[in-house]
């Protein structure tokens, strides 16, 4: 059985490099004027898709069917095939010292766990009723599935990107929060990058076309014709609440230090405060 | 390059492409298998990793001396060498690389070495390949260097070595490495390496005083010379590269004082000065500074 599978493998990776479907990922062939829409897994980079689609070009609304046209991500298709397309490119990549440009997307990583338990349900990557403590650890030590875990643990990726580029002109770091709480700000800020100069309604229009209640009334018409989306479950949905905070009813007190012991002093850094914090603090009152 | 000549060789790319895949000989590079249990030894290129392959092999198998016709299967670097092969090899394995951070590398020995130097030798090297001509200038390098256009996916110097440092420095799976003190006492260097491996569940090395000794004179610059001249035509690394410039060079240490302009000098250290400045390496510019400061004062000479 081991020995068909790897024969099929093989016969699989044989076919799509004759024909030159091999997925860029890493191979990308990079261009000095190419902007990435970098982030960690779900971590908002679906929604900053449509927010950067719908705001450079305003012929065709993003949908989940255009979105591999108009905004491609580096995974799914050949190089041949993005050389030809708008070079505003999503990637998941751990620092890259090739991007020119780059819009990099932070996200509360409590939030982020809770969000990729979901997405792994979703995937069929654990089953239903998986312990989220248990998940936690994993999603901490970056043991939760081979692609994954390649970029390295939230922590990593966050600070191979801070560390190595902030400050350089062709760097932007953006909080997945400040971009829900005011979108409009953030674009007109993120906009000299892009080489745009958009007007109030232009902006006003992106970020409408691109609301979480647009985004899943898309979802339930287009899922099963989105790559991403196709060959998962149907029942679980891949736009999930779009909101910050939601980690407080989901994580258990365990997970939350767990994930706040492994990265608090990065989070702090980003902006994100501490449970284990505010705990010192009530106590330093009381005494 | 006109249209035609293009698609002719892409077509030639792909073809060549679907033969490698055919025939399982693509090449590991950033496709590399990674094992839990693997071993890397990192750098920027032109820091001595070369050395440290030869002075490690030498080390641990001390019956069989490391050339430049076994250190491919011995200690193999991953940018010439195939994944297949190299997913057979024994375990655990040791292998060589010049990428930036790469999250799911195990365990990591990194070797920095003042890029000064480094920006002689890597002019020297891209000689060798034909990147650049014989007579092109060091002033004119220098600059090229500092974008890191040669061999870009490794960064620059500075984007690789402070990628490693500043997230694996506190780590106990990483060990940093300075060209400079393997080269000042390569002695104590190597045991600090035994002591990392013997950590990080290597096996057991041999590294008595005496045992040492050999491995590093056996991975000396004159062996190494003479290997690479019986050998230069066939190892991967130097196969196709100009045959009269070598690939084991002066190594030496602050030969940058004799080979680099001034301008160039400052050129890398008002771009790099504090990251240098972090690792050990003295700027020229803060001597001179310092110096500067221990004249008397005498009102206002500039």
């Amino acid at each position: 059985m081991k020995q068909l599978n790897r024969i099929g493998k093989y016969l699989k990776t044989l076919a799509s490099t004759a024909l030159g479907r091999t997925p860029a990922g890493r191979a990308l062939t990079v261009f000095p004027d190419d902007i990435f829409l970098v982030s960690y897994f779900r971590s908002g980079s679906t929604w900053s898709r449509f927010l950067f689609g719908n705001l450079i070009q305003q012929n065709e609304p993003v949908t989940f069917t255009n979105m591999e046209r108009l905004v491609p991500i580096i995974y799914n298709l050949p190089d041949r095939a993005l050389r030809r397309l708008p070079r505003v490119l999503k990637s998941h990549e751990c620092f890259d010292p090739r991007y020119p440009r780059v819009i990099y997307i932070v996200r509360d990583p409590r939030d982020v766990a809770v969000s990729f338990y979901y997405y792994n349900l979703k995937v069929r990557v654990i089953p239903d009723g998986y312990s989220m403590d248990e998940f936690v650890d994993r999603f901490v030590a970056a043991k939760v599935v081979p692609y994954a875990d390649r970029v390295g643990c939230w922590q990593d990726h966050v600070l191979s990107w801070v560390r190595l580029r902030e400050g350089n002109p062709g760097f932007r770091l953006v909080r997945y929060e400040d971009l829900l709480a005011d979108p409009v700000k953030e674009l007109t800020n993120l906009s000299p990058l892009l080489g745009i100069n958009p007007t109030p309604a232009r902006i006003e229009r992106a970020v409408q076309l691109s609301s979480a209640s647009h985004m899943q009334s898309l979802e339930k018409e287009q899922s099963k014709q989105w790559v991403a989306t196709k060959d998962t479950r149907q029942d679980i949905s891949f736009v999930r609440e779009a909101k910050s905070g939601g980690w407080r009813n989901k994580l258990s007190a365990n997970a939350v230090r767990t994930i706040e012991q492994a990265w608090g002093t990065t989070m702090k850094e980003l902006g994100y405060d501490l449970v284990m914090d505010a705990k010192v603090d009530r106590e330093l009152v009381k005494g | 390059m006109p249209p035609a000549q293009n698609s002719v060789q892409r077509l030639f790319g792909a073809l060549a492409q679907a033969g490698r895949v055919l025939t399982g000989r693509q090449i590991a590079g950033r496709g590399l298998t990674v094992f839990a249990d693997d071993i890397f030894l990192v750098s920027y290129p032109r820091s001595g990793n070369t050395w440290t392959r030869f002075l490690l092999g030498n080390l641990i198998d001390q019956n069989d001396l490391v050339t430049f016709s076994n250190i491919e299967s011995r200690i193999p670097e991953i940018y010439f060498n195939r994944d297949r092969f190299l997913r057979q090899l024994p375990r655990p394995r040791m292998l060589k690389s010049h990428e930036c951070f790469q999250p799911h590398y195990p365990r990591v020995i990194y070797i920095v070495r003042d890029p000064r130097d480094v920006a002689v030798s890597f002019y020297h090297h891209n000689v060798k390949a034909r990147n650049i001509p014989d007579d092109y200038p060091m002033a004119s390098f220098v600059p090229r260097f500092i974008a890191g256009e040669f061999d870009r996916k490794f960064g620059s110097w500075r984007d690789n070595v402070l990628s490693w440092t500043v997230l694996r420095r506190d780590d106990p799976a990483f060990l940093m490495l300075r060209y400079e003190d393997l080269k000042l006492d390569p002695a104590r260097a190597l045991a600090s390496v035994v002591a990392f491996l013997e950590r990080c569940s290597f096996g057991k090395i041999g590294s008595s005083a005496a045992e040492l000794q050999r491995a590093i004179e056996r991975s000396s610059p004159e062996r190494m010379r003479a290997l690479e001249k019986q050998e230069a035509g066939r190892w991967i690394l130097t196969k196709g590269t100009r045959s009269d410039k070598p690939f084991v060079r002066s190594a030496i240490s602050g030969g940058w004082k004799s080979q680099l302009a001034r301008e160039s000098v400052a050129a890398i250290e008002s771009a790099w000065g504090d990251l240098m400045q972090s690792l050990g390496y003295t700027l020229s510019s803060a001597q001179t500074a310092a110096s500067v400061e221990s004249v008397p004062h005498r009102g206002l000479p500039l």
